[in-house]
């Protein structure tokens, strides 16, 4: 077995952060070598340098046996490295047989070669059992097809080492299986992987061998054999890998969010949801999954009031809302944690004071008689809520946008659970953050669980759901079609269900 | 019978467009309003619309390139300038060059406030428009003010024109030196329905064309091929999508949008150039008088297409030379768009959109009614014709636009990696 990379003694650091510390470990050629750590452990930073867009304060690389010094990606490519975003580096409007060749001609204005391209794509993509129309726009495409469009376009630059960031977050369970099937066919014609993933079941299943990484330091690299998610958690984090925190649940026999019938008003030709039919008591949380797209954001903003509802009743705790705007919503106490933090829940250039009046501007809280802002409330909680919620930041003066993700996630988190609502709708609560703050969130949503709150959990993260709700819905093509009982579901289920299989 | 149906069903857009064309042809054969179809009313439709097409395939180039290019206005204004000034000194060809150089130079500008400093693109766009005119004017004093004729505002009338041509045989063109029979014109001389009415099109097209204008006209389908069919134009594209993604593989974003926008800046001081050459023979202040924003208007409406800014661009030409030729066939129009509007609220009807349709049935009334009991339409409204036909037609035609994804956001080198 030849070594396709040799990693030795990688230092990279940026202003205040060592992200690489003397790393040095030696990848097989024709395996499946996993990368795990948490988020900010230094994997990003690795694969950027073996990809040439960073270039290493210190170490050597070697590729095949012979040391590569890359000036950017062009050079990386050039000696068989291709990388998958997480992020897919795909123009929408270009067919699929341009975005493979896109930029290997250079820019000249003779006719590009499209009856040669095309049979050759059509070829590579039988030649590794990646199925795809090579003359479909890119925006017709689904996440796994447009994954597939990603993997053929670094092969037919003739790639035989892969690197996978993160390729699984965007993908349902059905199509990570089919990805792992191409995966290993691949490896059986002789290209070499490298996965990136914090999802340690995944690793479990896919990996030849597995290396993890810790606080920017190369922590260990084990064979799959003598692995186990355990150790590998352990390795990872020092500690016992969390998990959804388990349910002792006292829900109460009053209602706390009702629909009723809910049919959203159509748009662009589609009904988003219809016949919506729910009962969220207090102290429970009530989960609904579903691929993306499948209603779940029209359904949370026509419970907030943005989008328009052709009928059906909403009732916060026998109240009729339906009718109210959002403003009278909020001020009737529905939280609401949304899916994009960035857009969405934070005044991303403002500060943490500033942004904890956010959705609580006309309270009583914040808002004095003569309708100026009470900044004394909003400093003393935004304090409050760093503390409780662990919140990593100098001051709470600073910038959103100077926090991590999950750091800004937790502050949403703890705006929106403080407070008192009588209601929290909870949309991705946990998506894009690392093991500790996920884990913190968990926490925070079960003890205001546990207090009396109702909840209603949108989320695609399918342990999220199954460790934390008390009961369980589908959502497929904008209807409720399935409910489920959270402590005998399985993930392959839910997929299917998700997928509009199983139905 | 069925297949046509379904034909009717499969292409609501296209059957409406024969429809409109039909009811066109008929109201055509009025003797009032004749010149619907004239050859003259279309050879003065082409002179029209060229400087919008010629502005709006340069908007093409910069807007797919992912710069929002707002400016147009203000390089077409250079256009008109430098080429005024340089037909007026050295002859028409050296305008024609002069013109596409002070459009680039815009071009340019706005290349390097919008990628270079990533200066939010309309405010750069504006800021070329402003700038633009202030320099025209400045330039008009130092170069004009002292001479006969010319002044602040204008310039000198230009000497020597680009000559033209016609088709030999079917348009009444030399065939080696010799004189051919003018068939389209003898044909459109009959007055036979839809057979003297498309002679009179094509007849307008052929007949006295000047180079410049056949120059312009090939454009389209060389833009076309540029944009579609070669390495260029594929990064070019790729670049307005999603320029992280190109950049990842190693197209240089800043040079293809560089390209883009000073594209755009020659497109437009070659429009401006033809507005003076070929129009007027003369600079004057205001000349372009928006056309830049009616073909970026185009440029929208057209889904970001050559066919689609030919589209627009011609109707803008053909309703601005039927307010100039004729102000009664103007007035035929009330007529066309009231059986429109009916027809429309008939299919609305039938559809079950009860609303739409009683509005539409409504209007169909008024326009029918303001049709029979008046003789002309008022001046104001006629002025005005072109810019609410263009602009009506346009959004009917193309409700699904799909514009390139990261137009008008700014990028920084090195996202990509």
């Amino acid at each position: 077995m030849n070594t396709a990379i040799s990693i030795e003694n990688i230092s990279k650091s940026f202003p205040g952060v060592l992200a690489n510390d003397s790393v040095s470990f030696d990848i097989t050629s024709g395996t499946i070598h996993a990368i795990v750590g948490e988020n900010g452990a230094g994997k990003s930073t690795l694969m950027k340098i073996l990809y040439g867009m960073q270039k290493p304060d210190n170490g050597i690389l070697k590729i095949n046996g012979d040391i590569a010094k890359f000036q950017s990606p062009k050079d990386a490519i050039a000696s068989g490295i291709g990388m998958v975003h997480q992020h897919f580096m795909l123009a929408d409007n270009l067919t699929v047989w341009e975005n493979i060749v896109l930029g290997i001609d250079g820019s000249n204005l003779s006719k590009i070669k499209r009856s040669k391209y095309i049979p050759e794509i059509s070829d590579l993509s039988k030649k590794y059992s990646l199925p795809i129309d090579v003359n479909l726009t890119i925006d017709d495409l689904g996440v796994g097809e447009k994954q597939r469009v990603e993997i053929l376009k670094v092969l037919y630059r003739g790639a035989n080492i892969l690197i996978l960031d993160e390729p699984t977050a965007v993908l349902v369970p059905q199509e990570v299986e089919e990805l792992f099937e191409n995966l290993k066919n691949l490896v059986s014609q002789g290209v070499t992987i490298l996965f990136i993933s914090h999802k340690l079941d995944e690793v479990m299943e896919i990996a030849d061998r597995i290396s993890v990484m810790r606080g920017g330091q190369h922590v260990g690299t084990v064979n799959k054999e003598e692995a186990s998610k355990k150790i590998l958690a352990e390795m990872m984090i020092g500690k016992d890998l969390p998990t959804p925190p388990n349910r002792e649940t006292m829900i109460s026999s009053e209602n706390c969010l009702q629909l009723k019938d809910l049919n959203g008003e159509p748009s662009l030709g589609k009904i988003p949801f219809e016949d919506i039919n729910l009962e969220i008591k207090k102290g429970e949380i009530c989960g609904i999954a579903g691929v993306e797209g499948n209603g779940q954001r029209e359904l949370s903003e026509a419970i907030l009031g943005l989008y328009p509802v052709e009928s059906g009743q909403i009732f916060l705790e026998d109240i009729e809302i339906t009718k109210l705007s959002t403003r009278e919503r909020r001020l009737t106490g529905i939280s609401f944690i949304p899916e994009d933090r960035q857009s969405q829940g934070l005044v991303v250039e403002s500060n943490l004071i500033e942004n904890i009046i956010l959705g609580k501007q006309s309270s009583n809280t914040y808002s004095s008689r003569f309708r100026n802002v009470l900044f004394k409330n909003a400093s003393k909680n935004s304090k409050d809520v760093v503390e409780n919620y662990d919140v990593k930041t100098p001051s709470v003066q600073t910038l959103a946008l100077a926090l991590s993700g999950g750091n800004q996630q937790k502050f949403v988190v703890g705006r929106e659970i403080d407070g008192k609502p009588r209601f929290l709708l909870a949309s991705q609560p946990t998506r894009g953050v690392d093991i500790g703050a996920q884990a913190l969130i968990w926490d925070k949503l079960k003890d205001a669980r546990d207090m009396g709150l109702g909840v209603l959990l949108i989320s695609a993260d399918l342990d999220e759901l199954l460790g934390l709700s008390d009961k369980l819905y589908v959502i497929y093509e904008g209807k409720l079609v399935k409910q489920l009982e959270p402590k005998e579901a399985t993930p392959e289920q839910l997929g299917s269900y998700m997928t509009g299989l199983g139905i | 019978m069925s297949n046509f149906l379904n034909f009717i069903k499969d292409n609501k857009e296209k059957t409406f467009f024969i429809f409109i064309l039909f009811w066109l042809l008929v109201i055509a054969q009025i003797e009032t309003y004749s010149q619907l179809t004239t050859s003259g009313t279309f050879a003065a439709t082409m002179r029209l619309a060229i400087p919008i097409l010629l502005a709006g395939l340069g908007g093409i180039f910069s807007e797919r390139s992912g710069v929002v290019n707002i400016g147009l206005e203000g390089m077409m204004i250079m256009g008109t300038w430098f080429g005024a000034w340089a037909a007026w000194l050295y002859g028409p060809w050296w305008g024609v060059a002069a013109g596409i150089f002070g459009g680039l130079i815009f071009g340019l500008i706005h290349a390097i406030a919008t990628v270079s400093f990533q200066v939010d693109h309309i405010v750069s766009g504006v800021a070329i428009n402003i700038l633009a005119a202030g320099t025209a004017r400045f330039f008009s004093v130092v170069a004009y003010a002292n001479e006969s004729q010319g002044g602040a505002t204008q310039s000198p009338r230009i000497s020597g024109e680009i000559s033209s041509f016609s088709l030999p045989f079917l348009s009444g063109g030399t065939f080696l030196g010799n004189e051919t029979s003018d068939l389209l014109r003898n044909l459109e001389d009959l007055n036979l329905f839809f057979i003297s009415d498309i002679s009179g099109l094509l007849g307008g097209l052929t007949r006295d064309i000047s180079y410049l204008s056949f120059i312009a006209l090939s454009l389209v389908p060389i833009c076309m091929w540029v944009l579609w069919s070669t390495p260029f134009g594929l990064q070019l594209r790729s670049v307005g999508e999603f320029p992280v993604g190109s950049e990842s593989l190693g197209i240089n974003v800043y040079l293809m949008k560089y390209i883009g926008v000073t594209l755009s800046g020659a497109f437009s001081g070659l429009a401006g150039a033809y507005l003076v050459i070929e129009s007027s023979g003369i600079y004057r202040e205001n000349q372009t008088g928006g056309r830049g924003f009616i073909a970026l208007a185009s440029v929208i409406f057209g889904n970001w297409r050559p066919t689609g800014v030919l589209m627009g661009s011609g109707l803008f030409g053909y309703a601005d030379a039927l307010q100039l030729r004729s102000e009664e066939s103007v007035h035929g129009l009330l007529l066309l768009i009231s059986i429109v509007l009916l027809a429309l609220s008939v299919y609305l009807l039938f559809n079950k959109k009860s609303r739409n349709g009683a509005i539409s049935l409504l209007m169909a009334f008024g326009f029918g009614i303001w049709f029979l009991n008046s003789t002309s339409v008022p001046n104001e409204f006629v002025y005005f014709t072109p810019h609410i036909t263009t602009l009506v037609v346009l959004s009917f035609a193309s409700q699904r636009l799909r514009m390139p994804k990261s137009v008008g956001q700014p990028y920084k080198k090195g996202e990509g990696g």
